[in-house]
């Protein structure tokens, strides 16, 4: 029997650089919110960054927050309506470097919500500057001699932190490269919504990405680069994995 | 008449029976009372309390309610109240209601906790980035702050704007008979977000930023025309006007009594909402009264900030070359001997016009 | 208008003396107002309100010149006698202010040792009440039985008349000290 796939509808094609993984997980949570049948009772924070472009990516309703805060707007919207399903979804700069004490917080409150965040270790939309995920070494427009992370301090894992500090429902961090990885990533994204719709609490998926643009590198050369020298670092996988699940 | 009540007390239950279904916020004296009479209150009418991480995300929370369409409600005092600026100011753009209590401290920075009006332009002005205006209330008697908050978020919705009732440490902490009103039923604004995404989003690349501007106006032309509010008296016959607002508003209701069976020819305007400022006031004052010889603000403050509305609305209408004159004690209540004596040299022509 | 300043130590019940005067005054149909002078400190320290009473509207609830000053200690005695009306009165605290210092001319003042007459009556907290008491005597606006059932009535509603026995009981010793 063929199977036959459509793009889901939530979804819309965006305006994301060539060979760019927001767009793949984009796809991905469309995907998610069409099979659990949540894609016209979903409210969304997206933060400031490249994930403003999902103000014309998905077709939910949406509020682009402040800069780092999109955490506290979905505890809001998520207090305010406890029927609807809620997700932020934001860049490692957003979330992690201005946003950190909001995302922090929400994910000790133990919101009920879904938080998405890209790490691309840098910030990409305003062009490359180092964020706290920035890899050692790493050439950005603010740190152009490499990262040094005696200065810096060294690239932050949030997913960890929140894993073992608080007591979220479920914390992965997945990666998109090839079909192993994004369907690998499919599974952890069904678990964070899974968690939310059984009321099981805050769960966190962060997302290796790609930013050939701003690494100053070809599509599969950053694919590459990003498996070779930045998975190692940041590990894939499950890091809290979800209550009474395998 | 009621019991004695607190006003930071007396505020957050008219808020509730109003009809706020989350109030978010962070401890700060002098306002805190508000927020630890509500984390009692909300959970036992099953509504929502947080105490946030922050001031930040407070308003933010504020933000992410807001846009649900529900009534909500946060509070703070002086360096809390800055730290709200910036969602105040994404709500602003998003068309986004919401009520802010401000029990305004005095000073910059850490400030101390007396009673003043040191915020005073922060407020009328706008306060975070961008071309704003939130409506801001300001109450003189606890009273008056129970219905103007109880009001507050009917305004706000209107025009979905950002209200703030604007008391200070001491309107909030002293304590005065009130009455209440009767508990409003609970209702979700229809544009509130429902998930549906039956309002699409334009394409922001391709905004229109001078048609933004021109709505936007638009409504706050509106707001302008309609929402002006102030108590007045003595102005068929005053030759000085006092104009003054919040507590020393209320000092000055008295007083001006006490003055005129004194034989003092003046009279008073106090601005129950300072923005819009009430322009209707002059112009009233103007075609009733031309023998007007100056106005004088009380204010507790530096040296004056309400001065600079009061000259700018008394040039619009027609008082251009009348002296206006600020008599100021930092913080605290004006003390009616402070205000005579002040007067007294205005009148002896010791005292040297602001504007 | 009547005014009248509160002051001692925190702890020593300044606030709620204040505010039982001004439930008395609601109590028996006037406007009122309460107003503390905020400090940072929650005990120890220094502690003090300002009520004013009457009829009509209080415009100006803040600290001018009371009619009545209560020192409950002595670094409140010298603080806040200066500001008190001629004609007005210092009721303080006779068994924490010894040596009286020098007052204003044409204000009276009058020591009641309101620890001592709380302790007598069995209710060692109430030394704050006795001098509520002798306020109502004092100034005269109240009648003894409308201080009395204006106090009963604010603590009633707070759900805190356990000691309503105790609590009249230093009401009239204050009172009629003072009478």
């Amino acid at each position: 029997m063929a199977i036959e796939k459509h793009a889901p509808q939530a979804v819309n094609p965006a305006m994301f650089c060539a060979g760019c993984g927001h767009g793949v997980l984009l796809r991905l949570i469309g995907e998610c919110l069409e099979e659990y049948g949540v894609e016209k009772k979903t409210l969304v924070a997206i933060g400031v960054g490249c994930s403003c472009h999902l103000k014309t990516g998905i077709n939910c309703d949406l509020i682009q927050s402040p800069h780092g805060r999109a955490a506290a707007v979905a505890t809001g919207m998520r207090r305010a309506e406890p029927d609807m399903f809620v997700f932020t979804y934001q860049g490692d700069g957003d979330a992690y470097n201005i946003g950190i004490a909001e995302t922090l917080n929400a994910a000790y409150r133990n919101e009920n919500i879904c938080v998405f965040t890209v790490n691309n270790t840098n910030f990409g939309m305003t062009g490359g500057q180092m964020s706290w995920c920035t890899m050692p070494g790493q050439k950005t427009t603010t740190s152009p001699s490499g990262r040094d992370i005696s200065i810096t301090g060294a690239p932050i894992k949030v997913p960890e932190l929140i894993a073992t500090s608080f007591a979220p429902a479920y914390v992965a961090r997945g990666c998109v490269a090839g079909p192993k990885e994004i369907n690998q990533l499919k599974g952890f994204i069904k678990n964070a919504f899974e968690a939310q719709l059984n009321h099981e609490g805050y769960s966190m998926v962060e997302v290796l990405s790609t930013c050939p643009t701003n690494w100053g590198m070809k599509p599969l050369q950053a694919q590459k680069h990003m498996l070779e020298n930045v998975a190692p670092y940041y590990t894939i996988g499950e890091i809290k994995p979800r209550k009474g699940a395998n | 008449m009621g019991d004695m009540v607190k006003g930071n007390i007396a505020i957050a239950e008219a808020a509730v029976r109003a009809g706020i279904e989350v109030y978010a916020g962070y401890p700060i004296t002098p306002s805190t009372e508000t927020m630890e009479y509500l984390s009692a209150r909300m959970p036992e009418l099953g509504r929502t309390f947080i105490q946030s991480e922050s001031e930040l995300a407070a308003i933010n929370i504020v933000m992410g309610v807001s846009a649900c369409g529900r009534r909500v409600l946060t509070a703070s005092s002086g360096p809390g109240i800055s730290l709200k600026q910036e969602g105040i100011s994404y709500m602003q753009q998003l068309n986004l209601p919401a009520v802010i209590l401000n029990v305004v401290r005095w000073g910059n920075g850490l400030g101390s906790l007396d009673a003043s009006q040191t915020d005073y332009l922060r407020e009328t002005r706008g306060g975070g980035n961008g071309d704003y205006r939130n409506i801001v209330l300001a109450p003189s008697t606890v009273q008056e702050g129970v219905d103007l908050i109880y009001e507050a978020f009917d305004i706000a919705e209107k025009y979905r704007t950002i209200v703030v009732v604007m008391t200070d440490s001491g309107l909030g902490q002293m304590m005065e008979p009130c009455e209440y009103p009767d508990f409003r039923e609970i209702t979700k604004c229809s544009w509130g977000l429902d998930g549906s995404y039956s309002v699409k989003r334009g394409n922001f690349l391709g905004r229109d930023i001078q048609a933004e501007s021109d709505a936007y106006i638009t409504k706050v032309r509106e707001i302008r025309e309609n929402e002006q509010r102030w108590f007045a008296a003595g102005l068929e016959d005053a030759e000085c006007v006092f104009v003054a607002a919040g507590m020393p508003g209320r000092v000055m209701e008295g007083l001006i009594e006490e003055m005129r069976a004194e034989g003092n020819k003046v009279g008073l305007i106090r601005p129950i909402i300072v923005w819009p400022y009430p322009d209707k006031a002059f112009a009233e004052l103007r075609a009733m009264n031309p023998n007007v010889k100056g106005f004088i603000t009380v204010e507790t403050n530096g040296e004056g900030q309400m001065i600079e509305d009061v000259a700018l609305y008394a040039k619009k209408n027609g008082f251009g070359m009348v002296p206006c004159y600020a008599i100021t004690q930092a913080c605290g209540v004006p003390k009616d001997d402070m205000v005579k004596e002040a007067f007294a040299k205005i009148v002896r022509g010791e005292k040297k016009e602001v504007f | 208008m009547r005014e009248i300043v509160f002051a001692g130590f925190g702890g020593q019940g300044i606030l709620t003396a204040g505010l039982i005067i001004s439930q008395i005054a609601l109590y028996s149909g006037n406007n009122a107002t309460w107003m503390p002078a905020y400090g940072a400190a929650m005990r120890g320290g220094t502690a003090n309100c300002t009520v004013h009473y009457g009829e009509g509207k209080v415009s100006n609830p803040g600290q001018q010149k009371p009619d009545l000053l209560l020192a409950m200690n002595e670094p409140s005695y010298k603080k806040f006698q200066g500001i008190v009306r001629p004609g007005g009165i210092i009721l303080y605290n006779s068994d924490m202010i010894g040596e009286l210092p020098p007052t204003k001319e044409g204000v009276t003042a009058v020591g009641v040792p309101c620890n001592t007459l709380a302790d007598e009556v069995g209710n060692p907290k109430g030394a704050n009440i006795a001098m509520v008491g002798a306020i109502c005597k004092l100034l005269g606006d109240f009648e003894y039985q409308a201080g009395i059932d204006g106090m009963n009535d604010m603590f009633r509603k707070k759900g805190k008349n356990k000691y309503e026995a105790l609590n009249v009981k230093a009401f009239e010793a204050g009172y009629n000290y003072v009478g």
